[in-house]
């Protein structure tokens, strides 16, 4: 943090020196060159731990590399990072910090629909901008003027698509929702039963299970004697882990299709290949062409890249580049830039270093993620997203359709 | 119907089986000790890594593999109680028992910084369940309340007929009595930690077989080893395993009558249940 | 950063409410309560569905909260009354989670886990964020002072001397001829009332309430707080919630400087260090910074547990 001798007035001090155009008799001629300030909020303890270390990671080498390749505006940028511990109490304090201490103007990848509805207030409240990956619907509604994009579809593009694809592409007519209690369960099985007929399926029933139990064999025959040919995986890895030991082990012989962000590659690591067999996935994607999602593991160094990693490396993309068009580090400059820099009739850009040097060139760019196109409606979601569906094969990934 | 309702029983005693372990463990160090230890949460967790770390890293099969969680988990058992728990007994019961608590931070924690938060799995296969007359038993199952079955004979017959364990039973019954008699309380208590703490881990390894290893792994199953051990009657070794059984076919049962979400809320009832009539507990506190 | 300062300062105060009102139950009637997060929760959806749904004043909600939270601790009381410390405070924990797994099923009531957002605040939206701040801390700040000159009182009046014979000899206090179940059942409806007018409080703070909010964790926060201001101390509960919040917030830019961790480590040591600092206090001042300083008039003979007595009149 840099030390400055009267904090309270530095903007203050920015406009005099502006002003007055004595920059060069300033006892810190680099003043422009003060770093960029952004923040990362994610769920590093308690229930959503699994996914907040690699999230984290994704803003941190993304970050890295901008600043590798000199920055934006000239500026480094200097990360923030705090854990939610996947409670929205906690989260709020460390928000608070976030803005008012760290005064990060924006606010990178939460996860829980929880603490994104707790903390956004005072996001918008204090002008700062928030991205999260949280799959609640109601987020998007809140009154967040603008200060808010997801990048995680809400379910009833998650579902109408899911439905499409259980009833025409894999032909299946009786589908059971095995999931644990979430903010989104209630709207997926409604969003479903609607979803279903329309593709010559239907949803024969769904089971909401208590997370934190250590087996769910009782759970299981439920589903099971509902006679379904394909069950729906709606949890988080933790908990699908056990659900699928339990359905193997039952002898269950039926399709299972899962997010790809609980049925993800820690998951099948964690499990032998036989139990994991067969089990198909989807997710938000970007298109066929799209290298993306490709360059995206290159670009993090790591082998896989699960879907809220590569959200939230899109989160840090579309903050710098808006940063950059703007030509001013705000929330507000990020709320005015985020949707010119991800959509429209620009120069399709898949990464974030592309972006910056089209952008310092003075083009205009339309930014398509690992996570998808990230076209985003007024409210902040989502726009439209092609899927990809994917197959377990042997423990590892194999990729089926994206449409 | 009947043999639903058989499934359910099934299920609710290989879950009650697993569930007596660590609760066996929780009741006996209450037992002497005389404070409940949560860190038997964090013990778990320890219990499910080690037994990891030596399957996984060192190729050691399952059957060491469960040896050594109990041993590590016993060790950090007793020498947390030794530096950590004991210098506070003096001032009462319940500071042990606030500072177990926040041993659990700390131990979940510590893990945590080693291991990072991500799902692990055992090198083990997984197997069809068998089927006998429609009621479906896993082997896992058959050799988890085999290893859990054995682990309490062991417990049973070190109790009976060694010295120390008829020590243990001496300061649990009367801990004024066996002062008297010349038992040395403190080594007592150093055995009962590592019993005790040893069988959290051993409990933990099993419950990450069934489900998998992360730094939350013990924490997620504290409240129906609380409620075993409650139900049964705090400080009653048999108590622990009756509690246990109880409320493991139970949780089973009240998916059918309060629904699968509430499965948790079993064990909070059983206990409120049970301690209305019975308030020391099913079997009462005799250690044994 | 002022802003920053302001908001923690007025969580402490919340804290310290929270942590006033387990005084009552565990330091001055010597029941443990670790499901004390229920009735804050309890609290919070009490106001919450009242001054949202039904457009009741938030003065109302509040007491309304305060009101509902006591009946619910009378009947926690009377159905644990004869119960064990051991018992109960695996009995209160217990109550605590059916409270938060029932919050998160019962979506016709309260929204599930998607939580209850956009709960009305004292003059939100008519003034700026930071006069709301200001204005909230106001307001905490009144009740922390109402709520600990309340518990003084108690402590002083001839109620809190017959909770203190109960903590430390519920017998005799039966035997001078005192129902002692009706006294805890009292003791605990103060006490739940006090923590689920503090959820309220919390609840038109922080404009959104979800059951994810109300883990655990926040128990051990506040037994935390009140093991290392004193337990039995008023002006230890409110100390030991500045303390702990204090601690909390340090812990932030304590482990930002550890070089070469990783984030889930910093977030590891983090925590690591909010568990074992309690360790320290409670090795290092087992009676926590403020312990209990009661007059006792002399006793010509020590009762039989003694030292335990002795220890304590001793500051």
């Amino acid at each position: 943090m840099s030390k400055t001798k009267f904090p309270l007035s530095r903007r203050g001090a920015i406009k005099l020196a502006g002003a007055v155009a004595v920059a060069s008799a300033l006892p810190r001629p680099l003043r422009a060159a003060e770093p960029i300030r952004l923040g990362a909020l994610n769920p590093l303890t308690g229930a959503g731990g699994s996914y907040g270390p690699s999230m984290r990671k994704a803003i941190e080498r993304t970050i890295a590399n901008v600043n590798a390749a000199g920055g934006v505006l000239g500026r480094q940028i200097e990360l923030f990072g705090e854990d939610t511990q996947t409670n929205p109490d906690s989260a709020v304090r460390a928000v608070r910090k976030l803005i008012d201490a760290d005064k990060v103007v924006a606010v990178m990848g939460t996860w829980a629909s929880s603490v994104t509805t707790a903390v956004a207030p005072l996001c918008w409240e204090s002008k700062t901008f928030l991205t999260c990956v949280s799959g609640s619907d109601t987020i998007t509604l809140l009154p967040h003027q603008g200060y808010l994009v997801r990048t995680q579809p809400n379910s009833t593009l998650q579902m109408t698509e899911l439905g499409e694809y259980v009833g025409s592409d894999l032909g299946k007519k009786r589908m059971f929702i095995l999931g644990a209690q979430t903010p989104f369960a209630k709207t997926n099985e409604e969003r479903l039963t609607e979803v279903l007929p329309q593709h010559g399926s239907e949803l024969i029933g769904a089971l909401v299970y208590d997370k934190d139990k250590t087996s769910f064999r009782s759970e299981v025959d439920i589903a099971m004697r509902a006679k379904p040919d394909i069950i729906f995986l709606n949890g988080y890895t933790p908990d699908v882990t056990v659900v699928m030991k339990d359905l193997f082990k039952a002898g269950y012989e039926g399709t299972r299709i899962g997010p790809a962000y609980s049925v993800n590659n820690k998951l099948l690591k964690s499990l032998p290949n036989d139990v994991t067999q067969d089990c198909y996935t989807y997710a938000p994607s970007p298109a066929v062409d799209s290298n993306a999602y490709k360059r995206l593991a290159e670009f993090l160094n790591v082998d896989d890249v699960d879907p809220y990693s590569s959200q939230t490396n899109d989160h840090a993309a579309l903050v710098i580049l808006s940063i950059a068009r703007a030509g001013e580090a705000s929330g507000t400059a990020i709320r005015e830039n985020v949707r010119r820099i991800s959509q429209g009739d620009g120069i399709e850009v898949d990464n974030v270093l592309d972006g910056l040097k089209h952008l310092a060139a003075g083009k205009e760019i339309n930014y398509t993620g690992a996570s998808g196109p990230c076209d985003f409606t007024d409210i902040g979601d989502i726009e439209d997203t092609q899927f990809r569906y994917e197959i377990v094969d042997g423990g590892k990934f194999k990729t089926l359709k994206i449409g | 119907m009947f043999f639903e309702l058989a499934q359910l029983v099934v299920n609710g005693l290989v879950a009650g089986t697993i569930l007596a372990v660590p609760a066996i463990g929780f009741t006996a160090i209450y037992g002497v000790l005389r404070f409940p230890n949560f860190a038997v949460a964090s013990h778990a967790t320890i219990g499910a890594f080690a037994g990891y770390v030596a399957n996984v890293n060192f190729g050691i099969p399952a059957w060491g593999a469960v040896a050594f969680a109990f041993l590590i988990a016993g060790l950090s058992g007793v020498l947390n109680d030794e530096f950590l728990l004991k210098p506070l007994r003096p001032t009462g019961p319940l500071t042990t028992a606030i500072a177990s608590v926040a041993l659990v931070i700390v131990l979940e924690n510590v893990i945590r910084f080693f291991f990072g938060n991500d799902l692990r799995g055992y090198d083990l296969p997984i197997f069809r369940d068998w089927r006998i007359a429609e009621i479906r038993i896993g082997p896992q199952q058959v050799e988890n309340i085999i290893i859990a079955i054995i682990a309490m004979a062991i417990l049973f017959l070190f109790l009976t007929f060694t010295r120390m364990g008829k020590a243990m039973r001496a300061v649990a019954d009367n801990p004024m009595l066996a002062s008297i008699k010349g038992i040395n309380a403190d080594m007592v208590g150093r055995l009962v930690s590592f019993v005790g703490m040893g069988l959290a881990g051993l409990g933990g390894m099993l419950i990450g077989l069934d489900t998998s290893i992360d730094p939350l792994t013990g924490f997620r199953a504290i409240l129906p080893i609380f409620a075993a051990a409650v139900v049964g009657g705090l400080g009653s070794i048999p108590g622990a395993v009756v509690g246990a059984l109880t409320v493991g076919v139970g949780e089973e049962l009240s998916i059918v009558v309060l629904g699968p979400e509430y499965r948790s809320v079993f064990g909070f009832l059983a206990i409120l249940f049970v301690l209305l009539f019975r308030p020391r507990g099913l079997l009462g506190e005799r250690a044994y | 950063m002022e802003n920053y300062l302001i908001a923690m300062v007025t969580f402490a105060g919340i804290y310290g409410i929270m942590a006033l009102g387990l005084n009552v139950i565990w330091g001055m009637a010597g029941m443990v309560n670790l499901g004390l997060v229920g009735f804050f929760a309890f609290g919070a959806y009490t106001t919450t569905l009242l001054t949202k749904d039904f457009g009741v004043p938030i003065g109302l909600g509040i007491a309304a909260a305060f009101v509902t939270t006591a009946i619910a601790g009378v009947v926690v009381a009377l159905v644990t009354g004869r119960m064990r410390g051991d018992y109960l405070a695996i009995v209160t924990l217990g109550f605590s989670e059916t409270v938060r797994i029932t919050a998160s099923n019962e979506i016709w009531l309260t929204n599930g886990t998607d939580g209850i957002s956009g709960i009305p605040g004292p003059w939100r939206g008519e003034v700026s964020p930071e006069t709301f701040n200001l204005i909230y801390l106001g307001i905490v700040a009144g009740f922390v002072l109402v709520v600990f000159l309340i518990m003084q009182r108690v402590r002083y009046a001839p109620l809190g001397r017959v909770l203190r014979g109960i903590r430390d000899d519920d017998q005799v206090v039966a035997v001078a001829g005192k129902n002692v179940i009706a006294i805890k059942a009292k003791a605990f409806a103060l006490g739940a009332g006090v923590l689920g007018m503090a959820g309220a409080i919390y609840a038109h703070y922080t404009s959104y309430i979800a059951p994810d909010g109300f883990v655990p964790l926040i128990t051990i926060y506040i037994v935390l707080s009140l093991t290392a201001g004193g337990t039995g101390s008023n002006l230890g509960a409110i100390v030991g919630a500045f303390l702990v919040v204090f601690f909390m917030e340090s812990t932030r830019f304590l482990t930002a400087v550890v070089p070469g961790l990783e984030a889930v480590q910093q977030a590891a040591l983090r925590e690591f260090l909010i568990g074992a600092s309690l360790i320290v206090i409670l090795h290092l001042r087992p009676t926590g910074l403020f312990p209990e300083r009661i007059t006792r008039h002399e006793a010509p003979e020590p009762p039989a547990s003694g030292a335990a007595l002795k220890e304590r009149s001793q500051p």
